[in-house]
């Protein structure tokens, strides 16, 4: 076992381990800061697979941006009040029953799948750096590019619209 | 990489989106909600940087599509917190079972 | 891609108006001027004259079916902001902002209108919900319109999650975001495609509010501000339907004998679902939440069989059941509430308005003579080409008569119970216009080619 595999093996349970975390921990505040390690944990698994300049990005918008928003929120809200809002027993049980079906159906279909076998070796390790990516992004992916910016002014004037008194 | 085959990197990314899936529905607090959105959407990520890695190397495009996401994901959830924040205003609680205005 | 660069700038336009306009009259003015534009420049592109060459990248194409879905959803959206664009003032501040989102909604329906690539719909798609969200929890104060924007918000966010999920798994069968036959070719023995169809077709039922995924359906559209109920359950919910068909055209018709039996059973759920609790609804806006979801049953018939009837039936629908539905809502909005007891005589207070009431409902029951019947007609007629689902049409037939017990029951509620209640006040303007959709509707039942000769 190599140092990827061993990498892989530690950042997985890691990942798999604090997603659980977020969806059973009764204090939101805890959720937020389960879920930045799961952010942490799914970057070191970009950087594995040769993707830098996106585990970067994960980490900035993610758990720079997003979370700190929501670690805000949390503070304007009463934590007091909203504390150990749970569903009951029964309806857990059920739901991680049906999820664990479909999740063993998916992962069935997926490990049969003949591409799975393929092994590429990613070319070159500096594929995933910013200017690779850039010049593809300014050119392949330039009209995607623009379109977004449209979706980002009416996220923003909704904000806005909403948000204000 | 080479050491660790697609089918793990799929497994732990599958896992990933069950368990938001999980959240989604089993808890009733909306930020707690949010995060297994969140949570779901990063899954997603890891599958289509895992394929283009591996599968399809001599082009970035599921590389490409994480960026987008990312980026839309950071604006839907700038807002739902507006939402959310708009909603607490109005009815000081954050539980999605409060909010029965129009449960009949 | 004229009309796509004029919306996303006449959005922005909208967005700074309120700035030198002071007077809602002048911003509406501006939007209807605007829209007007949008529709010329759609044409113009349509007959040959692009205002900008851009290159795409083979992200997009425009065909003829999408230049002409594109002027209908702008021709509908023009005659919603003639209808009721006056009745925005009533729910905030933001005049100016909702004109914006609207415009920025019709960039995204061009978007999913004209995609070739995956990339392309999500990103259409996401266009459309943001506003869409935000449109529905408009009415800040009122505690159902928050609760709606929220369910919406939770809901099409997951829906989202599923469809990239699809999306995903598409891309790692097949190696390419490009939706073609010849891609999908290639990968067909693979059964991660099989699922990522799957979870596309799940995804898109949710979009389209088909049953067993229509249940955010109801408490949005009852929640949202009327308004906009009438535009997010006519030309948003027919975009959804385009890029619904679309996608699978494109795509999956190598695949057609997995999935269309599921697309069977979705659309029987649904005509099920929609109809049947249409009829126990004593709020008229509830009523027509669960009608649009019964419509949509028929509407999916198109993604069943494609062929020339399913084509145009599938855009006769669209007009009949757009401008009907939006005629009623634009009623409606006018009311104090919307239960069933406003419509109380009215036939005595408003003649005009009851007699083009009466057309519209009639063509959503599919009554003969209306362009509701002929687009029903053309629905069945398209599946029964196709060959088997016998068992469909009947059963459609079937729902199809359920439906005319609740639309009549507004009628005969219009016509022949009294109230002494003082009723609604509208121009002179407002009734001709509704008259005239009303002979647009009974028109088109007649002569369908009036609309249809454009597709050539």
């Amino acid at each position: 076992m190599g140092v990827t595999a061993i990498l892989f093996w530690i950042l997985s349970s890691l990942a798999l381990l604090s997603a659980i975390m977020i969806v059973v921990s009764k204090n939101p505040v805890h959720s937020v800061l389960w879920l930045i390690l799961v952010f942490f944990a799914i970057s070191g698994h970009y950087l594995l697979l040769n993707a830098q300049f996106l585990a970067i990005v994960n980490i900035i918008v993610y758990a720079g941006a997003i979370m700190v928003l929501f670690l805000y929120v949390l503070m304007l809200i009463d934590l007091k009040k909203i504390v150990d809002p749970q569903r009951s027993l029964w309806i857990k049980l059920v739901g991680v029953a049906t999820g664990c079906c479909l999740l063993l159906v998916l992962i069935a279909a997926l490990s049969k799948a003949d591409q799975t076998t393929a092994l590429t070796q990613t070319i070159g390790g500096n594929i995933g750096l910013v200017e690779n990516l850039g010049k593809i992004l300014f050119s392949e992916y330039l009209v995607p590019f623009e379109i977004s910016s449209i979706l980002f002014l009416s996220a923003m004037v909704g904000a806005v619209v909403i948000g204000k008194k | 990489m080479n050491e660790v085959p697609l089918t793990h990197i799929l497994v732990l990314s599958t896992a990933l989106f069950f368990i938001g899936m999980f959240g989604l529905f089993t808890r009733r607090n909306m930020i707690t909600i949010l995060m297994s959105v969140e949570l779901i959407l990063n899954s997603v990520n890891i599958n289509f940087v895992a394929f283009n890695k591996y599968l399809f190397p001599e082009k970035l495009d599921g590389v490409f599509f994480v960026l987008f996401i990312i980026a839309i994901a950071a604006a839907e959830a700038a807002l739902a917190i507006a939402i959310i924040i708009n909603l607490y205003r109005n009815h000081q609680s954050i539980d999605v079972d409060d909010a029965t205005e129009m449960k009949f | 891609m004229n009309a796509l660069i004029v919306t996303a700038v006449l959005g922005v336009m909208m967005m700074f108006s309120s700035i030198v306009l002071k007077r809602n009259s002048a911003i509406r003015m501006l939007a209807i001027v605007g829209l007007l534009f949008t529709f010329i420049a759609n044409v113009l592109d349509s007959s040959g004259v692009h205002f900008f060459s851009i290159n795409i990248k083979g992200m997009m194409h425009f065909d003829q079916f999408a230049y002409f879905f594109i002027s209908i959803s702008i021709f509908c959206t023009f005659i919603f902001f003639l209808l009721s664009a006056k009745e925005m003032e009533r729910i905030g501040v933001n005049y100016s902002e909702y004109f914006a989102l609207i415009f920025f909604i019709l960039c995204g329906i061009i978007l999913v209108a004209s995609f070739t690539s995956l990339l392309i719909l999500f990103l259409g798609i996401e266009i459309i919900s943001i506003p869409l969200y935000i449109l529905t929890g408009s009415d800040k104060k009122n505690l159902k319109s928050n609760e709606a924007s929220l369910k919406y918000f939770l809901l099409g966010a997951f829906s989202t999650g599923i469809m990239l999920m699809g999306i995903a798994l598409f891309y790692g069968s097949t190696g390419s975001f490009s939706v073609e036959n010849s891609v999908v070719i290639a990968a067909t023995t693979s059964p991660m495609l099989l699922i990522g169809i799957l979870l596309l077709l799940f995804s898109m039922s949710f979009k389209v509010s088909a049953a067993p995924f229509h249940f955010w359906a109801p408490d949005v559209y009852d929640g949202a501000p009327t308004v906009f109920t009438s535009f997010m359950a006519t030309i948003v919910k027919a975009a959804a339907f385009i890029a619904f068909i679309r996608l699978f055209s494109l795509a999956f018709t190598p695949l057609q004998d997995r999935w269309q039996l599921i697309v069977a059973v979705i659309i029987a759920l649904t005509l099920f679902v929609g109809n049947i609790t249409a009829v126990f609804q004593q709020s008229v806006k509830r009523m027509l939440a669960y009608s649009s979801i019964a419509q949509s049953g028929f509407m999916l018939m198109a993604l069943l069989a494609f062929n020339t009837f399913s084509v145009e039936g599938i855009l006769l629908y669209i007009v009949a059941y757009s401008i009907s539905t939006m005629g009623i809502f634009s009623v409606l909005v006018k009311m104090k509430d919307s239960s069933l007891e406003e419509f109380n005589g009215f036939a005595k207070h408003q003649p005009v308005l009851a007699v083009a009431l009466t057309v519209f409902l009639l063509s959503l029951a599919g009554i003969p003579l209306t362009a509701g019947f002929l687009s029903k007609f053309y629905m069945l007629k398209a599946v029964m080409h196709s060959g088997n689902f016998l068992w469909l049409i009947i059963f459609a037939v079937l729902m199809a008569a359920v439906s005319v017990y609740y639309y009549f029951r507004i009628i005969q509620v219009m016509f022949f119970k009294e109230s002494d209640s003082n009723t609604i006040i509208v121009s002179t303007s407002f009734k001709w216009l509704l008259s005239a959709l009303a002979i647009i509707i009974i028109v088109l039942g007649v002569y369908p080619q009036l609309l249809l000769q454009f597709l050539v």
